[in-house]
């Protein structure tokens, strides 16, 4: 995690790190858009009041994130938070991932497989994958032990690969 | 993890999330060029007495209660200065939560400018928390926070 910049390099930091803040908060929004305004939201929040603490910014700011989303659920709707994650943003039509210019059928296999995941287990691997959080910090993050988180990751993994060789085989 | 797992796992790495659109990029920049200063005084000022209220904690917490030995060795004093530092660095922020308790909607205002603008309010209480790895001890510190959103608006 490289040291946070002055307030001048924000562009270079959200530049890195948006597009996985972004991953992670359309898990626990209804669309694309609504895990724009979330990280929109949690990175000023977190640049403004936060990136002065020290430890681990990253941490923090998937924290942000999180509470972000879970304050858009309750300003939007009456439904719980518990309940606006489960619709699980990864729903929506739009890409997870850049479209490479090769491999592009490989990409969908996986968005497919991706959006088929529990979402217990999918949470954690987007943390663990492309949050590069360890599974202490997303142990601390989801409110579970690291050993339930590390075994998630597997079963993630796991599935993933039965359904990508499945496809593969359909394909 | 077997080789495969593990080679999904790599391929996985490799995949690049899609980034925000440069409309999110444009409005962050829109709220963190509006008054910079203000949170930065807030941060000053309410700097020092948290890592004194820190220092105070972690040093009543961690002062062993004993009775004074009878022939008690002569101690080197403790530097005041640098003793609550040194025990409060081995606290870490774990967590910053936001708990948005209140908002209102302002409506249309004119800023000095005569920019129209649509002005919200929206009441916080900021909750961080330290943890000591070594001990698992913990503090939090809650705070309420009052955010003004003032967002220009253009009629066509």
């Amino acid at each position: 995690m490289a040291d946070i910049p002055d307030d001048e390099s924000w562009r270079d930091w959200f530049q890195h790190y948006g597009p996985k803040l972004l991953l992670c908060a359309r898990q626990w929004t209804r669309s694309l858009a609504d895990a724009e305004d979330v990280v929109q939201e949690a990175f000023v929040r977190f640049w403004r009041n936060q990136r002065q603490l020290g430890g681990e910014p990253q941490a923090l700011l998937y924290t942000s994130v999180r509470r972000a989303a879970t304050d858009l659920a309750r300003r939007n709707s009456r439904r719980t938070a518990r309940e606006v994650r489960a619709d699980g943003g990864l729903e929506s039509i739009e890409p997870i991932f850049h479209i490479p210019l090769e491999g592009d059928d490989r990409r969908a296999d996986i968005e497919t497989a991706l959006r088929d995941l529990p979402e217990e287990q999918r949470e954690v691997l987007v943390l663990k994958i492309w949050g590069e959080l360890t599974f202490e910090q997303i142990a601390a993050q989801l409110g579970i032990p690291p050993n339930t988180a590390a075994s998630r990751y597997r079963y993630a993994l796991a599935a993933l690969r039965d359904a990508l060789t499945a496809a593969d085989c359909h394909g | 993890m077997d080789n495969e797992l593990q080679e999904l796992e790599a391929e996985l790495k490799r995949l690049r999330p899609l980034a925000p659109s440069r409309a999110v990029t444009d409005d962050i920049a829109r709220q963190l060029a509006a008054a910079p200063g203000h949170r930065r005084n807030f941060w000053a000022w309410t700097a020092l007495p948290l890592a004194a209220m820190v220092a105070g904690l972690v040093l009543l917490r961690e002062q062993p209660v004993a009775p004074a030995p009878t022939s008690a060795p002569v101690l080197a004093p403790v530097p005041a200065a640098t003793a609550p530092v040194v025990a409060a660095a081995r606290y870490k922020p774990v967590s910053a939560e936001n708990l948005l308790y209140a908002r209102s909607d302002e409506g249309l205002v004119t800023l000095a400018d005569g920019t129209a603008a649509l002005r919200t309010r929206s009441s916080y209480v900021d909750t961080i928390t330290w943890r000591n790895p070594r001990t698992q001890a913990s503090l939090k510190w809650s705070v309420p926070r009052t955010e003004e959103r003032v967002v220009p608006v253009s009629f066509q």
